[in-house]
């Protein structure tokens, strides 16, 4: 599979890597590569693989074969391109005081401490947390924890910036808040890669995505190239009558007096309405969408997995 | 709110040491529970000393009344030893009788009958007294063998005699080793001092060596810690930053002993150590050193790699305490080590990694650590410690992140190689 675009040097190159836990294999030969500056959605549900991955690119996991660069070699912290990572296992020092821990990893990362400082409470500010510098993060709410958390993961102005489920813990306006931070650092320059299951912060934040199950890749490219992959388009109609089958289009949703029919055979819509026609179905309405990525989960692991996601 | 980093500096690994000593230093020293552990011992200890300081101003004081009173007895002389004179300066009265002598104890009409017999040294003193108390009592004992000692002094009539009789002489030893005149217990005294130290650094913080690196594990912190710096950095920075809390608990607990021995040792009875008679030679200071140096490098690194594969404290310390024990097995042979240290068993412990440390510091300071061994247990300390700390970080890097679980260490050995990783 190949992406559509431009050929850029990409920051995030990630070849035939395989790796296995015992004589489980969890990754399959997956191939595909991240550009700087755009931000890329890390798709798949439970258990498919996406953070086995990120772990492996970041070093924490030895892979089993295959090349996992950044930035054109191995990843090595404060060696290279400034790293921003947000993990699935979310955790700081609990016992030690917010403003504390946070001066603490922008140390690490390269900032003096007046700059970390001020960083720290600058951003506690923005984040309404200011009367909490002080404060054991462990006496602080969940939904507070990921906001620090996420600030220690962006002080030091990551180049690359991997977020793994993000989201996950925040409150609809927290969320609205990281989306609105995300989408800064896009601004900003920044390439991001975020594991997520929110299709619509996908379709409206990345460039481009890939689809993961069981280890290997299902769709990638951009949002538009997915889409096109799964169909691209779907009919939604509303009628009466009977609905028939046919070889020019596949029902993909129906209730009653509608319908999503996805195209087949190379069909376009005035095949498919000239077959509804001359099938007796009397359309009422016929409009053309794009199929969405949350329908393409659906496809590819099947209904009862993006229920449960 | 952009801040982009100093990346440039070329010293990066040791700032971030640096941030990593600091960070681990100054937590653990703000901690509450920290400064309640480190100021028990010395409280308890000015306890101690409050109670020895008021017990032996008690004795000295009842010891002073005791020497000033005037003990009423009668005695009793088959052995014909004790002069009437010096009896009777003691207080004493010579009675012929001894059922009346004992019938007028009985009777409160005097203090305490003593009945020497004809041969003191073959046959018992009988005292009897009027009871006083349990410690008042020993008056009667010690009052009737101090009349028969100034008996027996009178009789030999030379203080010379007397006090070679008794054994009061000084005597001044000197030994030689290879022709140079050798130190004594002054010499092995200052090379001890190294083992003192290796036992105070592990008992007070292996615990905390042990619970640091399980922390990340515990709060999850892992893999923001791994794709932030090194864990070499990470675990030097914590042995570090240990060492220097351990210095501050050890200058908290000397602070008091200081104190009172400097001020109060009269009052503390505390001895009166001569510092001048200890010999500082360089050779086994230096080879004392390099052992706690090696041994403390050794165990941090057994702890480290414990921390990492165990999923709780409390897991850890199923294989901690049998660790620990390993370490006071040798003071189970201190007499063979000391008496016989080309023996197999002294051997084996001196070369055994666990047992090493202790055997070796024992046997350097008491001189029977000749240099080829010493080299020897060195170079396997080292070579040991650094192995291990190697491994103990390869676990931390490709373990803790095994938050839940006991990692399985051939698993982990058995990673695949660098160049698969694109190295």
């Amino acid at each position: 599979m190949t992406a559509g675009g431009a050929a850029i040097e990409p920051l995030v190159r990630i070849e035939n890597f395989r790796m296995d836990f015992g004589e489980t294999r969890v990754i399959r030969d997956l191939s595909f590569d991240v550009r700087a500056g755009e931000t890329f959605g890390f798709l798949g549900s439970n258990g498919s693989g996406k953070t086995t991955t990120l772990r492996a690119l970041l070093g924490i996991y030895q892979p089993t074969a295959g090349v996992l660069h950044i930035g054109g070699k191995v990843f090595e912290p404060r060696d290279g391109v400034r790293l921003g990572y947000l993990p699935e296992e979310r955790g700081l020092y609990k016992k030690e005081a917010v403003l504390d821990v946070m001066v603490y990893f922008g140390r690490l990362k390269g900032l003096s401490k007046a700059q970390a400082r001020s960083w720290s409470l600058e951003y506690l500010d923005r984040v309404e947390l200011a009367d909490k510098a002080s404060t054991r993060l462990d006496k602080l709410s969940g939904g507070e924890q990921q906001k620090i958390q996420l600030g220690v993961t962006i002080m030091n102005d990551p180049e690359l910036l991997i977020l793994d489920e993000p989201t996950k813990g925040f409150d609809p306006v927290n969320r609205r808040l990281l989306m609105d931070i995300i989408e800064e650092q896009k601004l900003a320059g920044s390439t991001v890669i975020m594991v997520t299951h929110q299709m619509e912060e996908v379709e409206r934040l990345c460039d481009r995505v890939i689809l993961l199950k069981d280890g290997t890749s299902r769709a990638y490219g951009t949002v538009a190239e997915v889409q096109e992959q799964f169909g691209g388009t779907l009919y939604r109609i509303t009628y009466t009558g009977p609905l028939p089958g046919s070889d020019l289009y596949e029902v993909t949703a129906a209730d009653v007096g509608s319908a999503d029919l996805a195209p087949r055979n190379g069909a376009d819509e005035t095949a498919v309405l000239r077959e509804l026609v001359t099938s007796g179905v009397a359309v009422r309405s016929f409009t053309t969408e794009r199929v969405s990525l949350e329908e393409i989960f659906i496809r590819v692991y099947g209904k009862e997995t993006a229920d449960l996601t | 709110m952009t801040t982009t980093p100093t990346r440039a500096s070329s010293f990066l690994g040791r700032h971030n040491l640096g941030t990593v000593v600091g960070f681990e230093f100054i937590r653990t020293i703000k901690k509450r529970r920290f400064w309640i552990a480190t100021l028990a011992i010395p409280v308890v200890m000015a306890i101690i000393f409050t109670l020895v300081f008021a017990s032996n101003s008690s004795t000295r004081a009842t010891s002073e009344a005791q020497k000033n009173a005037t003990l009423s007895f009668t005695y009793t002389d088959a052995s014909g030893i004790i002069p009437d004179a010096v009896a009777t300066a003691m207080g004493g009265h010579k009675s012929t009788d001894p059922d009346t002598a004992l019938a007028d104890v009985k009777a409160g009409r005097s203090d305490a009958y003593f009945a020497y017999p004809a041969n003191p040294a073959t046959e018992h003193v009988k005292v009897y007294g009027a009871d006083k108390g349990i410690f008042a009592d020993n008056t009667y004992e010690a009052v009737a063998k101090q009349l028969l000692t100034i008996a027996a002094q009178a009789r030999i009539g030379s203080p010379v005699l007397t006090a070679a009789a008794g054994g009061n002489v000084t005597v001044d030893t000197q030994t030689f080793r290879n022709g140079q005149v050798a130190g004594g217990f002054g010499t092995a005294l200052p090379p001890l001092m190294f083992l003192v130290l290796f036992y105070v650094s592990i008992i007070l913080l292996s615990s905390q060596m042990l619970n640091s690196t399980l922390e990340e594990k515990e709060n999850r912190v892992t893999e923001m810690i791994l794709t932030t710096l090194n864990p070499t950095t990470l675990i030097v920075g914590k042995i570090i930053s240990l060492f220097l809390v351990g210095l501050v608990q050890i200058g908290v607990f000397l602070t008091p002993v200081a104190i009172g021995y400097a001020f109060f040792r009269d009052r503390l009875a505390l001895p009166d150590v001569d510092l001048t008679s200890l010999v500082f030679e360089p050779g086994p200071l230096l080879v004392g050193a390099l052992l706690l140096l090696g041994g403390f490098t050794l165990f941090t690194a057994m702890l480290v790699a414990i921390g990492a594969i165990m999923p709780t404290a409390k897991e850890a310390g199923v294989i901690f305490g049998p660790l620990m024990a390993l370490i006071f097995v040798p003071f189970y042979a201190i007499s063979l080590i000391l008496s016989d240290p080309h023996s197999a068993v002294v051997q084996a412990f001196t070369y055994f990694p666990l047992s090493a440390p202790v055997t070796a510091m024992l046997r350097n300071g008491f001189g029977t650590l000749n240099t080829t061994e010493a080299i020897i247990v060195i170079a396997e300390l080292f070579i040991l410690g650094t192995l291990v700390l190697r491994l103990a970080v390869h676990l931390f890097r490709y373990g803790s992140i095994q938050y839940s679980s006991k990692l399985s260490v051939t698993k982990t050995l058995r990673r695949t190689p660098p160049e698969l990783t694109g190295k």
